[in-house]
Order: C-alpha cells, then structure tokens, then sequence
C-alpha cells in the first residue's frame, strides 16, 4: 500500500438515464483508517454512488478526488492503479476460472513485474490459509462464503488504499458474514479507507467510525458511530414511513 | 480391412482438423465476447484468396502465407473492431448482427468484382505428392493444412489458458464488471479477442485454399460448417471446437464408407438436430450482448 488518501465526494450528481438523475447533490468524505458507512433506504443511491466512485457511471456534475488528485471521470479499469478497489454486490468471481487464476488474476496491474506478482501471491495465501486447498478448484464450485473469500483474496493482491465495499453480507450465513465484517476491521486497522455501503444497518453500523445516510439521493444526516447507535430503530422506522 | 478402417480414421481426423480450426474462431467470438460474427467465412474466403495471390503473384508457399496471414487478419480484425463493434456495443440488441451480416455480403460482393466467380485451385509442388504412413495413404497437402490448423488450434488453447493475457480475456468474459475493476481495460482486450477470431478465420482459409478448391460465393458454405461445428461443440472453449471438428470429420469420412454420398449431410445434420434436442441450449446462452 503506497500512501494512505481520502477521498472525497463533493455534489455528486449522477443517474442512469438522461433527465433522471439518481444522486442529486452527494458530499461526503472517507478518511484513511477509517470505516465510513452509507446507509439509507432502498433507492437512495447508495449503490449508484459507489458505481460512480468506481468509474462505472460518468457522473453529471460534482467532483471525485482521492487524496487531492481529480479521479471524477476516470474510467473503472484505471482506479485500482490509483490503489481504489471495488467490490461489487453479489457473485464477482470468474466461475470457470480456478481459484488460484482468480486470484492471480487480482495482481494484473502488477503484470509486468513475476517477482511482485509472485510475492503478492504468496502474500495473500499466507493471509487466507484455508484457499491454499482450493487453489486448482473452479471458482464457481466453491460456496457462496469461499467464493467471498476468493474475491476478498483477489482484491488484496494489488494492495488497495481504498476499498468501496457494496453489501458485503447479502446471501451469506451470519458467521461468515461476522468474519467479512471483521476482515474489513482488520483493513481499517492497517491504515485502509474504507468506504462501505450496507442493508444490514445493525453490522455496518458496529463497526462504522463515520455514518452517512442517504435519502432520495441526497445527504440526509450524518454522524460518529455514537450518534447512531443508540436511535437505529426510529430511522429504520422513518425510511419505511411508518 | 484394417487398414482401410485406419485409412478413414486418418482421412477423417486430417478432415476434422480443418472443419476444427474453420469453427474455431466463430466459435470463441461467439462465446468469450457474444458476438455472432456471421461475417467470419467472409473473412476465410478472404484468407483463401490471400493464399491465392501470394501464390500467383509473389511465388509465396501457402505455408509462409498461414504464417502471414495470423498478424494480417488480426489487423483487419482490430480494424472491423474499432470500425463497427465498438459502435454496435451501444446499439440495440440485434443491430450487431445485421451490421455483421452487411460485413459479409459486402465482402462477398466485393471478393466476387475482384475475382469473379470462378472456382480457383491453390497448386503447390505437393500438391499430388502421397505420404505412406504405414498402412495408411495420406495426400501431403492434407498433413501439412492438418498441422497448420492443430498448430493453431494449440496455439489458441495454450494462449487462452496458460497465459495472464488469455485468463483476464476468459474473465473478462465471465464478469466483466470484476474484470475492469481489477484493472483491465476491457475495451483493450476485447480489440485483441476480436482480431485474433478474425486472424483464426483468415489463417481457417489458407488452410482451406491448400485442400479445397474456393469462390467468393463458397463462403457461405464454410460458414454452415462452422455453424456445425460450434453447435456440436458449444462454444468459448477451444478444446470443444477441436473435438467437435474432429468428430464431424469422422463423421462424414466413416458415412462416406458406408452409405451412398447423398446420405452423409443428412446424417451430420441429424447429429446436429440431436445435439440441439438433448442440450436444448442452443444459441440461446449466448444472446447476452448479442452483436
């Protein structure tokens, strides 16, 4: 990891179809060793603005910027060589790759160079143990908790500074979604941004340093852990409008 | 007997190796990237015609023009690349395959104001030369187009699984957005699939010119073989499209033997229908970003 960054998200308008934009005016910022969660109804835009953040969807207007350098228009294959990685919702392993291709496959921005590709490797089987055995299966033949972990493996082999995580635990048993969340604490203690965006209120906001939420696309209130803590009921309560 | 059964196992494998690498590229461009590049016998006539005037004009053995013909047709195909597809990916659904389809009448149409349509004959000095293999009598040119096209065939499987390059391609087929996201520039290798389908296709037809006689308008026969080809075989996997090849090469050798000529394509395309009843698939899988 080269340089802890923030990042910072100011008026961020952006949408997928002309004339109806999604995100309609986002700030928000996710400092270095930190977990910064965005929580917020269905809809919101939680998702489109990680899309957004990721170079996947141009933004309207606004601006994106990791440690003072514009990314707002960089597009998505260029951002893990400014050391953001994504991890989108649901399934994104190569399922008819192998386990190891997967994860090999995490440290092409590394191509060039065998010898750091090869220690990144050797690096992130050391870390996750329980893969090493996995190592010649399918990716698509694991469970949905390896495939996780495959994935997790995958994004550390280029050694990211920002991770943009989006519902880390949907689809997955609760104890290896306790160990997804305590794997991003581990991130956070080693001086990585985390950015993370969650349906599962209660986890996220357990091991949140900064909570944002969002409604209708834009800031709604915003807060340290503390404040949320103790009240998550009555804005559960005031998202579903009851 | 047993060697006239060895002499069609060997007329049909040197047979099944040219319909392998004729399927080949339609069939990775149909699976790793989704197009259906019905243009792709257009792109083997032209192959066929490269052979042809290399021959006449420069004295070049059809073998050095397999070789050329690799680098040349990928650069044509990064050009179709650049040209069409990345527009089409915008488009609507079937757009791709209609601007596809143009591609190929207008290949044709051009190939046939240039060459007629007359059917041409590739001779080389071995062209009637006879290889005794043990009990076997194989025509030289066929060994030397079956080597070409299984040096290919290797050439594809090993570059696609074996190299860092092939495995972001496969992966970039898989998931795309996992793909960018851990770096690759998706538009970048999908230029260089595309040109190496085209560059498989152009060096199908070098092969083709050493063995069959050609036309611009026979074009449209090689593409129902590779359509044969990749149905039997699905499509995406190189290994697939050998097996398949090799199989309706086989195929259509042993029914040869054993029927009169009329009943073999009814037999190939019974195959065809079985496969199409049992997999139920068809197509259809692929029809994700159809272009």
């Amino acid at each position: 990891m080269t340089g802890a960054a923030e990042l910072r998200v100011a008026d961020l308008h952006a949408g997928y179809v002309p004339g109806h934009p999604i995100l309609r005016g986002v700030t928000i910022a996710a400092r270095p060793g930190r977990v910064t969660v965005v929580l917020g109804p269905n809809g919101a835009g939680k998702s489109t603005m990680l899309r957004a953040l990721a170079g996947y969807l141009s933004p309207l207007s606004g601006s994106i910027s990791l440690g003072g350098t514009d990314i707002t228009r960089l597009p998505s294959f260029r951002h893990i060589e400014e050391g953001i990685a994504f991890l989108p919702q649901g399934r994104s392993t190569f399922p008819d790759l192998t386990v190891g291709e997967n994860i090999e496959l995490g440290g092409w921005p590394l191509r060039g160079n065998h010898v750091r590709l090869r220690q990144a490797l050797d690096r992130v089987f050391a870390r996750y143990p329980t893969l090493a055995p996995l190592r010649d299966r399918p990716a698509g033949s694991l469970s949905g908790g390896q495939q996780r972990a495959v994935e997790i493996a995958r994004l550390l082999m280029a050694d990211p500074r920002v991770l943009l995580i989006d519902e880390p635990s949907v689809g997955l048993a609760p104890n290896i979604a306790r160990q997804m969340y305590q794997e991003l604490e581990a991130f956070r203690d080693e001086g990585r941004t985390i950015l993370l965006v969650d349906q599962d209120v209660r986890s996220a906001i357990r091991i949140a340093d900064y909570v944002y939420v969002l409604t209708s696309g834009k800031n709604d209130i915003e807060g340290d852990r503390s404040a949320f803590e103790g009240d998550l009921g009555t804005m559960v309560r005031r998202w579903l409008g009851v | 007997m047993v060697s006239t059964a060895l002499q069609i196992v060997a007329d049909g494998l040197l047979l099944g190796m040219i319909y392998a690498v004729v399927g080949l590229g339609l069939s990775l461009l149909l699976g790793i990237m989704g197009i259906i590049n019905v243009a792709h016998s257009a792109f083997i006539m032209l192959g066929a015609f490269f052979t042809l005037g290399m021959l006449e004009a420069l004295h070049v053995d059809p073998i050095f023009s397999f070789a050329l013909a690799v680098p040349l047709f990928f650069a044509v195909g990064a050009l179709v690349f650049r040209l069409i597809i990345v527009r089409m990916e915008r488009a609507e659904q079937n757009q791709g395959l209609v601007a596809m389809f143009g591609l190929m009448v207008l290949i044709e149409n051009v190939g046939t104001i240039f060459w007629t349509t007359n059917t041409r004959v590739v001779t080389v000095a071995y062209s009637n030369v006879q290889l005794k293999l043990g009990l076997v009598s194989v025509p030289a040119v066929r060994v030397i187009a079956g080597a070409l096209a299984a040096a290919l065939i290797a050439a594809f499987w090993l570059f696609l699984n074996r190299s860092l390059i092939g495995r972001a391609i496969r992966a970039m087929a898989q998931n795309q957005d996992a793909a960018a996201a851990i770096g690759i520039n998706v538009t970048r290798l999908s230029l260089v699939m595309f040109g190496l389908g085209i560059a498989s296709a152009g060096a199908a037809g070098v092969v083709i010119a050493m063995v069959f006689p050609f036309a611009p308008q026979t074009q449209i026969e090689w593409l129902s073989w590779a359509f044969l080809i990749v149905i039997l075989g699905g499509f995406g996997r190189v290994e697939n499209t050998l097996a398949a090849g090799l199989l309706t090469g086989l195929i259509q050798t042993i029914a040869t033997a054993l029927m009169p000529f009329d009943y073999v394509y009814l037999l190939l395309y019974v195959a065809l229908a079985s496969v199409l009843v049992l997999r139920r698939e068809g197509l259809r899988g692929v029809v994700r970003r159809t272009i």
